[in-house]
């Protein structure tokens, strides 16, 4: 069996960031990289998985600039087997990126595709949805627990009434939510390991421009300070002067 | 094996500019996953109990400890042959940095896979190592290194401790004080006198017979970390744990030393980072006058000073490991070539011991200062990191110690053609370093240079070379680095200039004129360290 991991690099999620003065992105100097960490959740999640049924081959893919060896070295590190970098400066989408990873997945026949939901960096949420479609597979989003079934896979997620749990069939999307499970320390050993493990570098089958561009990037505005006031009367009495209640 | 081969050595410092030294930023790639994962475990595993490990709560030490080993990081520098990993001492080093946020797991972790095991790496047959390393690189047990005594503390040969050969064992009897360790140590390196006079070695199982621990001792921080005494009562040791040779000890406890006070020293700014770290928090959360207190010109002012005296001590310390492993990789292998490669950067090793203990302590001191009154209680973590700071200073040699040292291993180094003392100057710091040299051996000579001059004197020449070394090793790291850090480097030279001036004063009596001052914008550096832009830098 194989699992397809993929893993994408993001600007730590606890580093502060600013918009660039000219508000066309980002200011990224001097800050860390990640794997976003619902894409670390999918590599502990198959990493477990093969600890369970050792039969399991884990491959993890990115898409992006050199850089993003770093993040692929720490999935190998973490326990998956080989890696795929398809390099790129080119600024996908999730349309791009499902296309992309379809077409990668044609070739190296994975019987899962187990992702992250979103990525910490632009919160789309949709690139497992859209390669699902893609690829005309079931999909099983934001699992909370899963277990391989001979050839389903069983998938839990919570929801606000409870916990509801699906079966999908074999090959099948999946994407991990928080609680799915807490990616392990990588073992020195590990990392040392991994520097022998495969890496491919590919180049992308296209470069789609995107369907959606990026205007502008700006700060939130500073919000103005706020008021203490001494009683209910008052308080309407303020709601009423900035108009958030009927005069 | 001969000292030619080596590309840098001892002292180069004083005489010369390198086109290149290794920097922080150099550990890349794998480098900086294994120092993250250092963090991480720190910051998950470590910070999260400091209080209950304050308490001595068992077996929390031993848990963490064993569980770091899991990680590789009891035997990231100790030989794949033995359960380690064969990691430069350099990375080790950055590693020990991460790992020791909170100090009380610093010195425990420090010394089991540090000073407990360079003896046997150094000095050890492959029989004492195949029978000691694996277990302490697992982190399985715990190692300890004892020297110390309750009347030999500085004065580490004047040990009373005697090791009496009897058939096939030495009887040991003596007692060790300060042992770090001791609560849970399995095997601990001990310093005897054989026959009352020849300094030696030995390997000492807690288990043996006539060995125990006695009871902790009530200090005042680094409440976690275990010191008590060694007590050896006849303790029966085989023959076969003798290290190295009778009568050749010195060289086991000082070269373990030597690497010792290299590591101790980025034990020390991992400290000092969490200390910024949390103060830079509180900072910024703290309001007085309707402000972020942070944004005060004077508290501006603290973060601009702490963040330059932390990227100095990690610009030396860095720069010294790399060093030491290319003087291993050049010299090492046999016990001979490891001495020799242990003492090349000797005078490097105490200065970075002497000069980032010291700002350990400026950084923490200041850090204390951010929170006001509140940093006078055990309500926030700055106390505890100011109280476990102050040993620093005093352990692994005292700060004094290393003073005297210094400046007479330099000399002593030049006559013996290891390096020279007609340096070109390539600072104002490193110009009045050359000028006092000069001026001293011009005076007193070469011969017995430490004896003869004074020790107020040597302790400001030694200033002068720690001084020296830091300035020159952050300067050059942020020529090579750019951006905000060639701030960080001015503001530093800065302070270094009026440090080297005062030494120079007291050292030669002569006034000095200050160099024109660098012009560092103070809110830019303090906001660099409030966005966490540094001193965590990226990797
Ligand atoms: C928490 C802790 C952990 C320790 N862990 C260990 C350990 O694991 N193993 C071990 O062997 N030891 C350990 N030590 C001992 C430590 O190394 C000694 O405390 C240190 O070497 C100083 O010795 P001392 O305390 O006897 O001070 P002393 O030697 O009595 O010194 C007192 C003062 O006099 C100064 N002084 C001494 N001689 C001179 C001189 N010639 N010229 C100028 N000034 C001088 C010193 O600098 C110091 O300021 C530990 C100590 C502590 C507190």
């Amino acid at each position: 069996m194989r699992i397809l991991v993929p893993v994408k690099r993001v600007v730590d999620p606890y580093a502060k960031v600013r918009p660039l003065s000219d508000g066309s992105g980002l200011d990224t100097t001097g800050v860390k990289f990640e794997i976003n960490p619902f894409d670390e959740i999918a590599v502990e999640e198959a990493v477990r998985l093969r600890e369970k049924q050792a039969d399991i081959e884990i491959i993890v893919i990115s898409i992006g600039t050199a850089d993003c060896e770093e993040q692929l070295r720490k999935a190998l590190a973490m326990g998956a087997d080989r890696a795929i970098l398809i390099e790129t400066s080119h600024q996908f989408d999730s349309q791009g990126i499902a296309k992309e990873l379809k077409a990668c997945i044609e070739v190296e026949k994975p019987d899962i595709v187990l992702m992250g939901k979103q990525s910490t960096d632009f919160d789309c949420n949709q690139t497992a949805q859209m390669l699902a479609a893609k690829l005309d597979w079931p999909q099983a989003c934001f699992a909370s627990a899963v277990a391989i079934n001979g050839s389903f896979v069983t998938v839990s997620r919570e929801t606000d009434l409870g916990v509801e749990t699906v079966e999908v069939p074999i090959p099948c999307v999946i994407t991990t939510d928080l609680r799915l499970n807490e990616p392990r320390f990588v073992a020195l050993p590990g990392i040392i390991k991994a520097r022998s493990k495969p890496l491919d570098r590919v180049t992308p089958t296209a470069t789609p421009a995107p369907l959606t561009r990026t205007l502008k990037i700006e700060s939130p505005g500073a919000r103005p300070p706020g008021k203490k006031v001494s009683s209910v009367e008052e308080l309407v009495g303020e709601l009423k002067n900035r108009g958030a209640l009927p005069a | 094996m001969s000292t030619e081969a080596l590309t840098a050595r001892g002292g180069d410092f004083f005489c010369r500019t390198p086109d290149r030294i290794f920097t922080a930023e150099d550990f890349r790639g794998d480098d900086a996953l294994m120092v993250r994962t250092a963090e991480e475990f720190s910051r998950k595993e470590v910070l999260p109990i400091q209080e209950r490990l304050d308490a001595q709560e068992e077996p929390l030490m031993r848990d963490l400890v064993r569980k770091a080993g899991e990680l590789g990081f009891c035997g990231a520098d100790t030989s794949e042959d033995y359960g380690g990993l064969g990691l430069p001492k350099n990375l080790a080093a950055r590693m020990l940095e991460m790992l020791s946020l909170n100090a009380s797991f610093s010195v425990t972790i420090g010394i089991t896979s540090g000073i407990s095991q360079v003896g046997l790496n150094l000095f050890g047959t492959p029989e004492q190592k195949a029978q000691y390393l694996p277990s302490l690189t697992s982190g399985e047990q715990i190692g300890a290194y004892a020297l110390s005594e309750p009347n030999s503390g500085s004065d580490a040969l004047s040990m009373t401790t005697r090791a009496d050969e009897k058939g096939d064992k030495y009887i040991l009897t003596g007692t060790k004080m300060w042992i770090s360790n001791a609560k849970w140590a399995d095997q601990f390196l001990v310093m005897a006198k054989v026959g009352g006079e020849k300094v030696s070695a030995f390997i000492v199982e807690r288990d043996f017979p006539g060995v125990s621990v006695a009871r902790e001792e009530h200090k005042m921080g680094l409440k976690g970390s275990s010191t008590a005494r060694l007590v050896l009562e006849n303790a029966e040791v085989p023959a076969a744990n003798l290290l190295h040779e009778v009568g050749k000890g010195h060289q086991v406890a000082f070269n373990a030393l030597n690497l010792g006070r290299f590591k101790l020293s980025s034990m020390s700014i991992g400290p000092a980072r969490e200390a910024l770290r949390v103060a830079a928090d509180y900072a910024q959360d703290r309001r007085q006058f309707g402000v972020p207190i942070s944004s005060f010109g004077l508290i501006e002012k603290k973060f601009a000073d702490m963040a330059a005296w932390f990227y100095a001590a990690e610009s030396m310390i860095y720069r010294c490991g790399a060093d030491i492993d290319s003087a291993f990789s050049a010299l090492g292998g046999t016990p001979d070539g490891n001495r020799l490669a242990a003492e090349e950067f000797a005078v490097e090793c105490s200065a970075c011991k002497v000069l980032s203990t010291e700002l350990e302590s400026l950084i923490v001191d200041e850090a204390l200062q951010v929170y006001g009154g509140y940093g006078f209680t055990e309500e926030f973590p700055v106390a505890r990191i100011y109280r476990d700071a102050r040993i620093s200073r005093i352990y692994e040699g005292t700060n004094e110690i290393n003073r005297i040292f210094m400046a007479d291993r330099h000399v002593r180094r030049a006559v013996e053609g290891k390096t020279s003392l007609s340096g070109r100057a390539d600072s104002f710091i490193s110009d009045l370093c050359n000028k006092a040299f000069t001026a001293f051996v011009e005076t007193y000579g070469t011969d017995g240079f430490g004896k003869k001059v004074s020790q107020v004197h040597l302790g400001a020449l030694s200033d002068l070379l720690a001084l020296n070394y830091a300035e020159q090793s952050a300067r050059l790291r942020a020529s090579q680095t750019g951006g905000i850090n060639e701030s960080l480097a001015a503001h530093f030279t800065n302070w270094a200039t009026g440090q080297a001036a005062r030494a120079y004063q007291v050292a030669i009596g002569e006034s000095v004129m200050l160099p024109e001052w660098a012009r560092v914008d103070i809110s830019d550096l303090a906001r660099a360290v409030y966005d966490r832009r540094i001193p965590i830098v990226a990797h």
